[in-house]
């Protein structure tokens, strides 16, 4: 161990003497404070530290990244390539640990400036009220919709409800005889499932769209939901204001009559524009004590529209589940175990390739990772017609290229102060671990087989 | 795993090493069936001319190259052991060192290496320092330093762990006369303790000044090996080394020897070892031997190489010799010089082994022959010395 960390201390050294690493620091150091000022967002407090933070850290991310790649790229293809390799390994040193040490080396590197430029974010982000006047509403707000970490439900389908009403709908258009003859009976079904879901999650004038959640566990009863939502309407009326009345709690308790209510429905009418983010809050209490919630929107039959809710972010319900500094953390953890992944597969790669195909090979894996979900789909699209030779070659190596995007893009979650959740922290975690192992042994072996002396031109 | 044969310290069985590229073409035999034994305690030289193989063997050795047919045992083992690469110190080629480190953090650095603990790694730090003159510059980084400046930190990297087999590929390269003389005593003093080195030179009025056994390589093959005495003695020539003559004493010794029968050829004094190496290499060149390595033309006599590359240098400067070339060279004369002994004290905290206290250093033949190498040796001891004064 004692040998790992001489070769770790020597290439943290050469990163710290070679400039590299200072001339990211300097960047983020002007930057960081600059940001903390200039950011505005949508021009509300919240706004300018929602945009501070989600640049500051995206940004953070970005460089550490890149320095990550370039470092450990570098630290082990120059001392082969400069031979300094040769009075290395005639040590008593296993190579195995040479490529142990090489990637302790940039870690180290990381944890240190992670750990002072996250901290830097941190307290600027927190200061940031005090930088512009600030009301006590405000900071109410901003303690209760930023500076806290909630967790975000979505409505489930009821996939048998769909089902049923699809097939209610085929027996309607059977019976009355208006099945086209020509048609294929499963395309039809399968048109008026579509259209049972899309009718889920909309609401004709006077109509209504419900959804329901179960395991809500609020920390704390006292505290609010939030509930966000966003819809689309068919008709857009003049003043582009969209009335309607949300319920929120047990709905279940409906169908037993009112007396027997234990827990409160609330009723909360609200007139919102479309096509636009809205959040509003109703006590905690709302939830049953079995973890039961519904969320109910009645659509004011004078809208004279319909309103449809989209089906990925149409409604969430939020509560508060976690406190900011800690989910915070998280986020730094996530980063810090993509920048582990990237020593690694920096320093594996040059046991066997050269610094810029190397380097090459770690951009284009970082890249893919920035819009995984997109590539993930097209191959899925493509993998459609070659089922069994893409599930064999193609879909295991994307599974090794990690992902940043979707869901994994952490910067959102410190934006819409949302809890990153321990499991799916855990996931992100031990999925990038179990794929940098591999890598380490990938490296570890053929760094044990590499002729260090065979010069290749 | 572990060889028996005590009595080797490196043992090589037919040991081949081709290489090729990319493609699997143009193969370059480097190494050819190479058969090396290193017993204990010995000095012994690589020699041979650029690219006969003498590097590829020593990496092999050290496992940087793997051998494409053969194999080759190190202290008993396999050198990647670490139990065995740990008794061992390696002075590559060129002294490729971490040019951001200075001077003690990259000797320090080798010490974690070895696993040796501060307090050993300080102490023998300072001694190595101290040992290769650089003791006022070890916070200076490596990169900055000079190439004979690297070199001594270079070998001194090699020595941090009291190896017992030392392996020095063309150690006194780059050095300065000073340094060069540290080597070789260096070299003398480490075999008088029970050490084993084996070196690769091109330097071979060093290499017989050290080496009890030479190997001279061409073409990746051995073309002779033995203990330098016994490849030396010419059993059918006399040697009669005088100062220097007047024509007329010489046209009376020329007959004197006539008289008697014999021939005669009277040249300056030339270094045993490199006349004899010449010859090797002819002959080899001669016996048109693939080699993979430089092809120099090799005259015969000395005449003909001294106008061969009289030729060449004509060709290449425009400025002509002007007066006739003068003496020193020929110049024999009788000095007493007084050899600059290693301080042994130093040795003996490397070492670690109780310090016999060394017979007086072996008596100076009472003739030596100034060179000039030596006498800008002396020159430079003094420069050093005051440069050294300067410096305080
Ligand atoms: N990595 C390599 N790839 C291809 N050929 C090589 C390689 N290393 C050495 N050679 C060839 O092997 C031969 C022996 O090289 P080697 O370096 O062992 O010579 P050497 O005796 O040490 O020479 P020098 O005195 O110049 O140091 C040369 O022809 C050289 O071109
Ligand atoms: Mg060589």
């Amino acid at each position: 161990m004692n040998r790992v960390w001489a070769v770790a201390k020597n290439s943290f050294v050469s990163a710290m003497r070679m400039k590299t690493a200072i001339v990211f620091m300097l960047l983020l150091i002007v930057l960081l404070p600059v940001m903390s000022l200039t950011a505005t967002g949508d021009g509300t407090v919240k706004g300018r530290i929602q945009s501070f933070l989600s640049y500051g850290l995206g940004l953070t991310a970005l460089l550490l990244s890149i320095l990550t790649i370039v470092v450990s790229c570098h630290t082990l293809s120059a001392d082969i390539k400069n031979k300094r390799i040769y009075s290395v390994v005639t040590k008593p040193i296993r190579r195995f640990e040479i490529v142990l040490g090489k990637v302790l080396g940039v870690v180290l590197l990381d944890v240190l400036l992670l750990l002072v430029f996250s901290s830097v974010i941190y307290v600027l982000a927190l200061q940031m009220p005090r930088f512009v006047k600030t009301t006590d509403e405000e900071l109410a707000l901003l303690d209760n919709e930023f500076f806290t970490a909630r967790t975000a439900l979505k409505g489930k389908y009821d996939y048998e409800m769909i089902t049923a009403r699809a097939q209610q709908a085929f027996k309607n258009l059977q019976d009355t005889g208006q099945l086209d003859e020509n048609k294929n009976k499963q395309a039809v079904l399968k048109e008026l499932t579509e259209a049972a879901r899309y009718s889920m999650f909309s609401a004709e004038p006077g109509g209504t769209v419900i959804w329901e959640f179960e395991n809500v566990k609020p920390l704390d009863p006292n505290d609010s939901l939030y509930v966000r939502f966003k819809f689309n309407a068919s008709q857009v009326p003049p003043d582009e204001l969209f009335y309607g009345v949300w319920y929120v709690g047990d709905y279940r308790q409906m169908k037993n009559g009112q007396e027997t209510m234990k827990t409160p429905i609330y009723a909360v009418p609200r007139k919102d524009v479309s096509k636009t983010i809205r959040e509003f809050q109703v006590p905690a209490q709302a939830v049953a004590e079995d973890g039961y919630l519904a969320v109910l929107f009645f659509n004011e039959p004078e809208n004279n529209s319909t309103i449809i809710f989209s089906e990925e972010d149409g409604l969430e319900v939020l509560y508060k589940a976690g406190n900011f500094s800690e989910n915070y953390v998280r986020a730094v953890l996530v980063i810090f175990s993509r920048l582990i992944f990237f020593a690694v597969l920096g320093v594996s790669l040059t046991t066997w390739l050269g610094f810029p195909v190397a380097i090459l090979f770690c951009f284009v894996v970082f890249f893919t990772g920035v819009i995984n979900g997109f590539i993930t789909t097209s191959f899925d699209f493509i993998g459609a017609n070659l089922a069994l030779f893409y599930s064999f070659t193609i879909k295991p190596i994307i599974w090794l290229l990690p992902k940043f995007d979707e869901n994994y893009n952490i910067n959102k979650y410190i934006v819409d102060a949302r809890l990153i959740n321990t499991g799916f922290l855990a996931m992100a975690l031990i999925s990038l671990a179990v794929k940098s192992l591999i890598l380490l042994f990938a490296g570890f072996i053929i760094f044990a087989k590499r002729e260090l002396a065979k010069v290749i031109v | 795993m572990a060889r028996t044969n005590e009595q080797y310290v490196i043992e090589a069985f037919s040991l081949t090493k081709i290489f090729s590229d990319w493609w699997g073409r143009s193969r370059v035999v480097a190494v050819d069936n190479l058969e090396l034994k290193v017993r204990n305690n010995q000095v012994f030289g690589l020699l041979g001319p650029n690219g006969s193989g003498k590097t590829t063997v020593l990496k092999m050795l050290l496992g940087l190259l793997h051998p494409t047919k053969g194999r080759a045992f190190v202290l008993g083992g396999d050198c990647k052991d670490p139990r065995i690469s740990s008794q061992i110190g390696f002075l590559p080629e060129e002294s490729y060192l971490y040019p951001y480190l200075n001077a003690r953090e990259t000797l320090d650095f080798y010490g974690r290496l070895f696993g040796l603990n501060s307090k050993v790694r300080k102490a023998r730090i300072d001694v190595l320092l101290d040992m290769v003159g650089l003791a006022g510059m070890s916070n200076r980084p490596i990169g900055t330093f000079s190439k004979g400046m690297a070199r001594r930190i270079g070998l001194a990297q090699a020595l941090i762990n009291d190896p017992k087999l030392l392996i020095l590929d063309e150690p006194t390269s780059g050095l300065d006369p000073i340094g060069t003389r540290q080597i070789k005593d260096l070299i003398v003093e480490l075999a008088r303790r029970g050490k084993t080195v084996l070196l690769s030179s091109h330097l071979l009025a060093d290499a017989e000044e050290v080496c009890d056994t030479v190997a001279i390589l061409y073409g990746g093959l051995v073309q002779r090996e033995g203990k330098i005495e016994e490849l030396l003695e010419e059993k059918d020539k006399t040697q009669i080394t005088t100062s220097v003559l007047t024509e007329r004493a010489i046209e009376q010794i020329k007959r004197i020897v006539e008289k008697d029968g014999g021939q005669i050829d009277v040249k300056p004094p030339m270094q045993k070892l490199e006349s004899y190496f010449i010859d090797i290499v002819r002959k080899a060149q001669q016996a048109k031997k693939p080699t993979s390595g430089a092809v120099n033309r090799l005259d015969v006599t000395d005449a003909q190489r001294a106008a061969a590359m009289s030729d060449v240098i004509d060709k290449l400067v425009s400025a002509k010799v002007e007066s006739p070339k003068v003496e020193n060279t020929e110049k024999l004369s009788v000095v007493e010089t007084e050899k600059t002994g290693t301080d042994f004290s130093v040795i003996s905290q490397l070492t670690q082994q109780p310090l016999k206290m060394p017979e007086p250093v072996e008596p100076v033949k009472s003739e030596e022959i100034i060179t000039q190498q030596e006498i800008k040796k002396n020159i430079l001891d003094e420069l050093t010395k005051s440069e050294e004064n300067k410096d305080e």
